[in-house]
């Protein structure tokens, strides 16, 4: 699904150049829960930020469902973007002006989905997340751990091919924490593909495949054993 | 979409219920002028546009050679000989270019009308008013014939038929011919017309420019030819017989008098555009007043574009409130354009919300408006309501798109890590919108200090005479010949009211000049002097000083005869070192050539019309001397007490000696002169006006700017208070920033409001001086209010909770 071959990233300031990526190269198949951990600026914000097309790289090459992404114009990425990816971020980044139910409708709002067909799909996308009761609610009267299904739940509304998650337990208690990293799971045991971020060892140990990067660049992967205990559960 | 983007709006608008309202109303506020001066540009620009005739009916000025004067009016035998010798005219018509006003009488009605004109059957060609009832044509082509609008008719004749009825005019009786509908607005807007313009003897007179001639020409006629062959009508009846009587050749002649030059205005565009005839009647509805007309669309245009930079300082400025939202719209897909689209439609709902408001603001004022143009403008039009959806459209695009690009640009990236609120981008263009801000702040304040010196300056200024307690009375006696005879009997036993302490006349008005001006020739120096004919006393009445010389007196019979008084700039123009004993060749000629008369004395100067003009040169002669029996009020001087009574007194007086049917008419001489400087005042309340609406703007814009960004900075106050700052260092800090753009702002106002008001004082010959008081006046104001607002909002900044900002992130 995703394929990443010697992608560069650096800064210029006037004076400094910093190579936030060197040379990375990745593979994210259909279905795969891929972790990225690391110290605080090893470049795995900016890797996902330019999987999620919001960043652009300097160089090399990366294809999305076998489009090259590298090069492509402003309107196209935004094409792109509401069409694949979902996003999952640590401060939820829900509009508080508006309600949930009209939060979880942007996405469709933007992908030109008619009236009627909307209204199913967010009712069924909060019944799946257990929300409908909040539909009428604003995000500021929900609980962190309610946000961040909303977030989900807004992530997810359109059917996306791919979701990112930026630290999506961050901002959140442990006991939030762990309901959001189960609905992950949960997910990626119907199918879906996850890239997610995260500092945490434990929200980690969640996914099939942890990778640790330092410095701009990939020093290794390993397969968790905790996803043999999820299949096994999941059975 | 619609729905989702207009929940947001609300949302907004709730949240912050004062800065919207007050963003609304500022955007109303410029809206609201320019619905004004499109009210007033509207009505100037609609005169004669109904006539199908406009674009081919011209008015007939001239230009005296000799004196410089442009005269809208010409000779009976000059637009006869027009009409028959050239043949691109197809029509002419002789009519006054004022109204008269006078009494009309029907059966035992009287009516007292002041729009009233007079002229000959070419009329309702040239104005083609839609004839309701009667002759379609040759409506006054006998001189007793009459024309009445339909208005007239129903308030006089109401179900009665008019046709063939009898009015009676200065006691003649007229037979009414047509009844005509009045096209509004027009040059003319007569409620009656009669026949009967030209008087005898001066058909074959070439000297007697007495008449508003307009001709109307055939459809493809070039005015450039027509004028070519008027001119030489002119040339071959005036200038080649006046040099041949002369002995002179006609360029020698020329050389030395000078020529009339003939000046054709279009009816189409004369009402705003035309020559400016010198005593300023054009047509009987006056000119349109196009330095007024410019000034208001200037200020109209000047106050909108204020409150739209302020409504986009304020939508970039509050844009950062925003900058989530859009960084998560993008996120889920929204394209830059669909942002755009979002915040023009939220501009388009404040706008629209706005005009409504300025329409009900309009509405409210509109009356006062109206008496400030002494107009009856009213708001509608299919005109109107284009140009409204003109405007609308205009503002949304100046106001909403530039925010909707600045807004739409912002970085997702950034936007969503939460770092975006301390970006500079954007600020300059703000900093610099309130720069120009200032700047027409600075304008608008100087422009009202200067207005109101120069108005200050015109109502204390020593006149050269003492109007006060000095009544004009009209002295409407209809035996001609006898008016002076009447005068002087009137004289004698208004002596005996009490209360009434002096009683003179002259041939004119203050203010408004005298009723003759003949010109002179001395020692090769041509002038035209107004001629003052005045009973005795009346310098004395008057308190106009004599500063050399002697006043004329009745001790002196020669003094009715052959002598005069000159004032000083008639002396100064003819110079004459030592004018008394001077004999002077008057303008007056008789059968023996032109009266010659000895100068007696030198009048101080006065101002007889407005402090617009210059003093013009003047002679003074005594009623008796000449018996033009021109005057027609009597000037009299009561004493401040028992006013009521004497007023009383002198009214029944009137009633029952001078004419019963004319009203009683005074009024105070001094407020008579005050008219001519009322349009001045009232600038100078437009101004004010303009200036409270314009400070309160550029006041909320500061505010709501200095706000935003000090509370962008609450981060940066936080850490150095933490560091130790005092409360006074840190309002030094936040304020010096709009100190600076306070003056910069200023010093862009300075040149504009220099050179603009520099050219309307230029309208004045009695002028004040710019001088750097208002300048500096304007500066400390600017200043201070600056000042006000900016330490007020950043005290307010210093006393946050440090933790709070601190903490965060």
């Amino acid at each position: 699904m995703i394929k990443i071959q010697n992608l560069t990233k650096v800064f210029r300031t006037e004076e400094v150049e910093t190579a936030a990526l060197s040379d990375i190269s990745l593979e994210i198949k259909k279905g795969d829960f891929l972790t990225i951990m690391g110290p605080s600026g090893c470049g795995k914000s900016t890797l996902l930020n330019i999987i999620g097309l919001l960043d652009s790289a300097t160089d090399g090459s990366y294809q999305l469902l076998d489009q090259e992404i590298i090069g492509l114009k402003e309107k196209g990425r935004a094409q792109v973007r509401k069409e694949n990816i979902g996003f999952i971020f640590q401060n939820f980044n829900l509009i508080d002006e508006l309600s949930v139910y009209d939060n979880i409708e942007l996405p469709l709002l933007y992908n030109n989905v008619k009236a009627s067909d909307r209204k199913q799909k967010i009712e069924a996308i909060a019944e799946k997340l257990n929300i409908s009761h909040r539909l009428k609610h604003f995000p500021q009267q929900l609980s962190g751990g309610q946000q961040q299904r909303v977030a989900v739940a807004r992530a997810l509304v359109n059917n996306p091919k791919i979701i990112l998650a930026d630290e999506p337990t961050g901002n959140l208690d442990s006991k939030n924490g762990n309901e959001v990293m189960e609905l992950l799971t949960d997910l990626h045991a119907k199918g879906a593909t996850i890239l997610m971020v995260t500092h945490s060892d434990y929200d980690a140990s969640f996914s099939q495949k942890t990778i640790h990067m330092k410095d701009g660049v990939i020093f290794s992967e390993k397969l968790n054993q905790r996803n043999v205990d999820v299949f096994m559960n999941a059975k | 979409m619609i729905f989702n983007w207009f929940k947001i709006f609300i949302y907004h608008l709730k949240q912050n219920k004062l800065f919207s309202f007050l963003n609304v109303l500022g955007l109303s506020i410029g809206i609201a002028s320019v619905i004004f001066a499109i009210l007033y540009w509207n009505n100037e620009h609609a005169y004669d546009q109904w006539n199908p005739e406009k674009e081919n009916t011209y008015q007939v000025l001239n230009k005296i050679g000799m004196t410089g004067d442009t005269w809208s009016s010409c000779s009976i035998p000059f637009g006869r000989t027009c009409k028959a010798t050239i043949l691109e005219i197809e029509e002419i018509t002789f009519l006054n270019s004022w109204y008269d006003d006078g009494l009309i009488k029907y059966q035992n009605q009287k009516i007292f009308d002041k729009k009233i004109t007079v002229a000959d059957n070419g009329f309702f060609s040239i104005f083609p008013f839609p004839i309701v009832k009667g002759a379609k044509t040759n409506i006054l082509k006998e001189k007793n014939s009459v024309a009445i609008s339909e208005e007239m008719a129903q308030s006089i004749f109401k179900n009665e038929d008019p046709i063939g009825k009898t009015l009676n005019y200065y006691n003649k009786d007229y037979i009414i011919k047509s009844v005509y509908k009045i096209i509004s607005p027009s040059s003319v807007e007569p409620h009656f017309v009669f026949g009967g313009i030209v008087r005898e003897g001066d058909e074959q007179n070439w000297g007697n420019f007495s008449y508003g001639l307009m001709i109307k020409t055939k459809k493809g006629a070039d005015a450039n030819t027509v004028l070519k062959k008027m001119q030489h009508v002119n040339y071959i009846n005036r200038t080649l017989k006046d040099a041949k009587e002369n002995g002179q050749t006609p360029e020698q002649y020329v050389k030395e008098n000078g020529e009339i030059s003939v000046i054709l205005d279009q009816l189409a565009t004369a009402r705003l555009h035309g020559t400016k005839s010198s005593n300023n009647h054009n047509f009987p509805e006056g000119r349109g007043n196009l330095q007024l007309l410019f000034i208001m669309a200037g200020l109209s245009i000047l106050i909108l574009t204020l409150s739209l930079v302020n409504y986009i300082n304020l939508a970039t400025a509050s844009a950062i409130k925003r900058a989530k939202e859009v960084g998560v719209r993008k996120i889920v897909g929204a394209t830059k354009n669909q942002i755009i689209v979002q915040f023009i439609f939220e501009t388009a709902i404040i706008v629209l919300m706005a005009i409504v408001f300025a329409l009900a603001v309009v509405e409210l004022s509109l009356p006062y408006y109206n008496t400030f143009l002494k107009k009856t403008l009213t708001m509608n039009g299919s005109e109107f309501y284009l140009q409204l959806i003109f405007i609308f459209g205009l503002v949304i695009i100046l106001a909403g798109i530039f925010p909707a690009i600045y807004i739409s640009n912002f970085e997702t990236l950034k936007v969503l890590k939460g770092n975006f609120s301390r970006s500079k981008s954007g600020i300059w263009i703000r900093n610099s919108m309130l720069i120009f801000q200032f700047g027409i702040a600075a304008f608008f304040i100087i422009g009202a200090l200067i207005v109101n010196s120069q108005v200050n300056y015109m109502m204390n200024k020593e006149l050269g005479f003492s109007g006060k307690q000095v009544l004009k009375i009209s002295f409407n006696y209809h035996e001609r010949d006898k008016k002076t005879e009447k005068y002087l009997t009137a004289k004698q036993e208004l002596r005996k009211i009490s209360g009434v302490d002096d009683i003179s006349t002259f041939a004119g008005t203050f203010g408004n000049s005298t009723n003759s001006s003949s010109g002179l020739t001395h020692n090769g120096i041509f002038v035209q002097p107004r001629n003052v004919e005045m009973d005795f006393g009346f310098l004395e009445m008057m308190k106009i000083k004599i500063v050399q010389g002697r006043d004329l007196s009745p001790k002196f019979a020669s003094d009715t005869i052959d002598n005069w008084l000159i004032n000083e700039t008639l002396a100064k123009t003819l110079n004459l070192k030592n004018p008394v004993n001077t004999i002077i060749t008057s303008g007056w000629g008789n059968e023996k050539g032109n009266l010659k008369f000895k100068v007696v004395g030198v009048v101080k100067d006065f101002n007889i019309t407005g402090l617009q003009d210059k003093v013009p040169p003047m002679v003074f002669i005594n009623l008796k001397t000449l018996k033009w029996n021109n005057f027609d009020n009597i000037y009299v001087k009561v004493s401040p007490e028992n006013l009521p009574e004497t007023l009383d007194k002198l009214k029944s007086y009137w009633e029952k000696n001078i004419n019963q049917d004319y009203p009683f008419d005074y009024e105070f001489v001094d407020k008579g002169f005050a008219k001519t400087y009322q349009e001045q005042i009232k600038q100078k309340d437009l101004f004010f006006i303009l200036n409270l609406v314009v400070i309160i703007i550029a006041v909320f814009g500061l505010f709501a700017l200095a706000s935003f960004s000090m509370e962008r900075r609450l981060k940066e106050i936080a850490i150095r208070k933490t560091l130790g700052a005092e409360t006074d260092i840190l309002l030094k800090e936040l304020s010096k920033q709009y100190i600076l753009f306070c003056i910069i702002g200023f010093v862009t106002g300075i040149v504009p409001a220099y050179i603009l008001l520099q050219k309307w004082l230029e309208n004045f010959a009695f002028r004040i001086n710019i001088s750097t008081l208002p300048f500096i006046i304007a500066l400390i104001l600017l200043l201070a209010l600056t000042l006000i607002i900016v330490l007020a909002k950043a005290y307010q900044v210093t006393k946050i909770d440090i933790l709070k900002y601190l903490k965060y992130e």
